[in-house]
């Protein structure tokens, strides 16, 4: 990752955000519509859950040697 | 009639199956593209209503019922068809292609199957045509994968059929319409036959299981017809199912978790199907017009991304001969093309703006928003999240970039398989800035508008954070040389078991039999080539030559005679 794709990130969750603090100030379709930059803390704490819940279920359960069936 | 049977789309695929043997090798492959534009001429020309009846026993069956609904999915399937036929152009292999194209010819037949019995042959021709795609591999893998894959699908089509036979013993119609949610006996084996092959856990283990061991362009054709073609069953016979719902969450959420542990590239494709059907299947349990809308929608865009997708995961098992992130990167200069095409659909099902998979998820969650059904909206966008980061991130990230795990060497690829990957990247993109062209098609007027800045703001605040999430996390995601265990457990563990109980101990307890009645029988043969050295020992001792047809003739006859006249007598003096 160079550091202009950081800026070109991070550029377009500014946008987002000024577009969601601005057009969409009023708007409340949901629950979550009133916690500010809601999708961006779901989506970091979804990829997050979901890394840490596969890695764990991963490790207990599901995953196995490449032999496994044929053993 | 004959002629009649010919405006059958499906007709004209599975007719085509039998004239590719017929014509020379080097017209095949055109050919093989030349029968799905026939019948997507044909069904984009076809009159809406039921257009051809046989009679069959008592029956009445309903051969080609179009309506806006099954024209869709027609459109959709024939035209994966086409674009597989290119992918597959340079093959020369007789026998994929003539089960590609009944394949794809059952799927239109289920499509416009207008009563069960018309359905339930063409499903079954999809379940054995299908099958013949794994095996076309040639490996041992493949062998037992494809022999599991076609065993499922036949209990599948079991159920599906147990289900029909109930439901007419019980008065239910023969013509396919929607059914009324109630848990009868009929209703449950028909749900559970056509959620086999939706892939519905814990029913969908076939798929992950069968679909990474595939040939390279069979799998193109079965990520996009079996489980769609049943998606299509599930949206006529049961809309509003609420159980479906939740059953689709669990969908998306399970095939997320099994794709972000996958190692085998196809395989993540494969679970990642699973996930996006959930998505489909949830709108199904809705059952709202606009519901039933996104499922199409979504059904249809997904078939493009997901065939462009398992196209480029096929170039790469083309061009380096391994499917495992554990031991591909650090090639991406040498296949650019390739990489840029993938992650049109990469970004396409992520739900980016601008590409398919936007316009057809925001219609689904609009549908869950109308239906204040909150917390699926809030899941499923946890699987598109993770669909972000195993198909938009994971795969290309370890597959491509990252140091080489292993060597190999990287071969060019059949330029006809590029372009395929084109026109699926094409249409990923023409549907995205152009939705209105899809919509117009759905069965539903609808003046859904996908493009607000609100769906704007919800994808690019999850995209952005997915990705900061992977970057800093990535070192947890599994890359190792494993397999994952699912369902198929079940029937694969024990598996052994069954076969020793039920084969290898008959067999051996014959075999044992067998060898005892062999060795008996031999030392009885062996005592009756000479009699004598039973009756006379004294001769064998002495060491003296015993010949026991060293009587002249008369003597012999003579001494049968006493011979016969003792055991004559001893059988008087028994009885």
């Amino acid at each position: 990752m160079k550091n202009w794709h950081w800026i070109a990130l991070g550029t377009l969750l500014i946008v987002s955000l000024i577009l969601e603090f601005t057009y969409l100030a009023d708007y409340a379709s949901h629950w979550w519509n009133h916690v500010p930059a809601f999708y961006a803390l779901w989506g970091g704490l979804g990829c997050a859950v979901l890394i840490f819940v596969s890695k764990g279920l991963g490790k207990i359960l599901i995953l196995s040697d490449e032999d496994y069936y044929d053993a | 009639m004959m002629l009649e049977l010919l405006t059958i789309p499906a007709v004209i695929l599975i007719l085509g199956a039998f004239l590719l043997p017929l014509m020379p090798e080097r017209m095949r492959s055109g050919m093989f593209i030349l029968f799905p534009i026939i019948a997507l001429w044909l069904l984009w020309n076809l009159p809406e209503g039921n257009l051809l009846q046989v009679s069959f026993a008592s029956y009445e069956l309903e051969l080609l019922a179009v309506d806006g609904l099954s024209r869709i999915f027609g459109i959709i399937f024939a035209l994966i068809t086409i674009i597989g036929g290119v992918y597959a152009y340079h093959i020369k292999d007789l026998g994929q292609q003539s089960s590609a194209l009944a394949y794809a010819g059952g799927a239109l037949g289920v499509t416009f199957a207008g009563d069960f019995f018309t359905l339930f042959i063409f499903w079954e021709i999809m379940a054995a045509a299908s099958s013949y795609l794994i095996w076309a591999r040639k490996t041992e893998e493949s062998a037992k994968a494809g022999m599991r894959y076609l065993l499922v699908h036949i209990f599948g089509g079991g159920l599906l059929f147990t289900g029909i036979l109930l439901h007419l013993s019980s008065g239910g119609s023969l013509y396919i319409d929607s059914i009324e949610p109630a848990y009868t006996a009929a209703n449950i084996f028909m749900l559970l036959g056509v959620a086999l092959n939706t892939a519905v856990p814990p029913l969908h283990a076939w798929l992950a299981d069968a679909y990474p061991k595939a040939t390279i362009t069979g799998a193109v054709f079965m990520c996009a017809l079996t489980t769609k073609s049943a998606v299509y069953v599930m949206i006529r016979l049961f809309p509003g199912w609420e159980i479906l719902i939740w059953v689709g969450v669990i969908m998306a959420i399970y095939g997320t978790i099994y794709a972000l542990l996958a190692n085998d590239i196809r395989e993540i494709l494969a679970y990642s199907i699973i996930s996006q059907i959930g998505y489909m299947v949830t709108a199904i349990g809705i059952g709202s017009e606009l519901a039933l809308n996104g499922a199409t929608a979504h059904a249809f865009n997904h078939i493009i991304y997901k065939s462009l997708l398992f196209m480029a995961a096929g170039a790469v098992i083309h061009a380096t001969g391994t499917s495992k992130l554990s031991e591909l990167g650090g090639f991406a200069k040498k296949m650019p093309l390739v990489i840029g095409l993938y992650m049109v659909g990469a970004l396409s099902i992520s739900g980016m703006p601008l590409l398919n998979g936007f316009v057809s998820k925001t219609m689904i969650s609009g549908a869950l928003g109308d239906a204040h059904l909150e917390w699926p909206i809030l899941l499923l966008l946890i699987a598109t999240i993770g669909t972000f980061l195993h198909t938009g991130l994971k795969l290309p990230y370890y597959t491509w970039f990252t140091e080489k795990k292993s060597k190999f060497e990287v071969s060019a690829i059949p330029i006809n398989m590029k372009v395929a990957m084109g026109i699926g990247a094409f249409f990923c993109i023409l549907f995205g800035v152009a939705p209105q062209l899809l919509y117009s098609q759905l069965p539903y007027p609808t003046d859904f508008q996908p493009f607000s800045i609100y769906n704007f703001v919800e994808m690019i605040q999850i995209l952005v954070l997915a990705f900061v999430g992977f970057w800093f996390l990535k070192k947890h995601l599994n890359i190792s040389s494993t397999i994952s265990l699912d369902t198929d457990w079940f029937y694969r563990r024990p598996a052994g078991v069954v076969r020793t109980v039920f084969v290898e101990t008959p067999n051996n307890l014959f075999g044992f039999a067998e060898r005892i009645t062999l060795s008996l029988a031999e030392k009885l043969s062996g005592t009756s080539k000479n009699p004598l050295r039973l009756l006379l020992p004294a001769f064998v001792t002495e060491g003296r030559e015993i010949k026991s047809d060293g009587f002249t003739a008369s003597m012999s006859a003579a001494l049968a005679f006493i011979l016969f006249g003792f055991l004559v007598a001893i059988l008087v003096a028994l009885i």
